[in-house]
């Protein structure tokens, strides 16, 4: 008897938690997005979304600053002849 | 925020241009350097800083079309026109490669035996794989076009189903071409039938990874309601693109598989 309950339980939740759509219910967050981003603070585009856009820009700033001064070194290095041991 | 008097788009100064100049640098030279001192270093930097472009370049085009209204119908021309002007290039890319094949297949040197396929060359079947390939490549063309109508009808879950079918068959092709690649009976060393089939069959491949990509992206901002049924360019323009290498695997099929065995 107890047995058949906890199967009818079982068989209740499984149904459940079976989804019918494809994903599951997104929010439309792009009211909000337009809100935030045509905010009048004088922020380029490329940092307006916030601190993670600033830590990006900066981390590709740095690379892009070490690889120019990278590049030019072993340019300069593979101009002259290497001596062979 | 109406501080213009007209409807074009007059973009924020932007550092990707720059990042992205430089990240084409480091892979250019860091190939050289690969190729002669066995150092990964540099083209690595350069991949990572060109990842890390496109990502930012994107995004912000995004920010500043959906959310900040900057595209309107006459920016949107000019981004078809830039599409468009896109693609061309790109067919004209491939044309080069056509080329060569037809160069090489049509008046086969004594070296191969005066032949084509080459001597001792086994080639594919194409009635195999590559017809699988084809049809897989044709189906994504209708499911793509299924889901633009889906977006243009405001049906929001087909649109979304379609576009899902689109990018798996676009990894079943990936998929199937990559174990056809594994099972070859020949390389790209081997002669100028294994050049030319695998530098045409490869970069049509790179572009198939690059337009499901492209359709991956619609498929997240579809989701995330990024489109209406008026205005979808982002989705337009993936489209036109898997169109396009849709177009080109045809070709590829009928010179190279079928013509050229």
């Amino acid at each position: 008897m107890l047995l058949t309950k906890q199967l009818m339980a079982l068989r209740q939740v499984a149904r459940r938690s079976i989804c019918s759509s494809a994903p599951r219910q997104v929010e439309n967050k792009v009211p909000q997005k337009q809100k935030h981003f045509q905010e009048d603070n004088g922020m380029p585009v490329h940092l307006k979304g916030g601190s993670a856009d600033a830590l990006l820009y900066r981390m590709t700033m740095a690379l892009t600053v070490l690889g120019a001064g990278y590049v030019v070194y072993e340019l300069v290095k593979a101009s002259f002849p290497q001596k062979k041991d | 925020m109406a501080h213009q008097a007209h409807a074009y788009h007059m973009v924020d100064p932007s550092p990707w241009p720059l990042t992205g100049a430089v990240a084409a640098l480091l892979l250019t030279s860091g190939t050289a350097i690969w190729m002669h001192f066995n150092s990964l270093v540099l083209m690595t930097l350069g991949l990572v800083l060109l990842l890390l472009t496109m990502y930012q370049w994107w995004r912000d085009i995004i920010r500043e079309g959906t959310f900040q209204g900057h595209h309107t119908p006459p920016v949107q021309k000019g981004l078809r026109y830039g599409m468009i002007l896109f693609i061309t290039s790109e067919v004209f890319f491939f044309l080069g490669f056509f080329w060569a094949f037809y160069h090489s297949s049509l008046a086969p040197t004594p070296e191969l035996g005066g032949c084509w396929p080459p001597t001792g060359i086994t080639t594919l079947d194409p009635f195999e794989v590559p017809l699988l390939n084809t049809a897989v490549l044709l189906a994504s063309g209708v499911t793509v076009t299924w889901a633009h109508h889906s977006i243009m009808e405001g049906q929001r879950k087909q649109a979304i189903q379609s576009l899902t079918l689109t990018i798996l068959l676009g990894f079943y092709f990936t998929f199937l071409q990559a174990m056809e690649y594994f099972e070859a009976p020949f390389t790209i060393a081997d002669g100028v039938y294994g050049s030319t089939f695998f530098v045409a069959t490869g970069f049509h491949g790179l572009h198939v990874i690059i337009g499901s990509t492209f359709l991956a992206v619609c498929l997240l901002r579809q989701v995330q309601f990024h489109f209406t049924s008026e205005h979808h360019f982002g989705f337009e323009a993936a489209a036109w693109y898997w169109h396009f290498v849709d177009v080109v695997w045809l070709f590829l099929y009928i010179s190279i598989y079928w013509w050229g065995s």
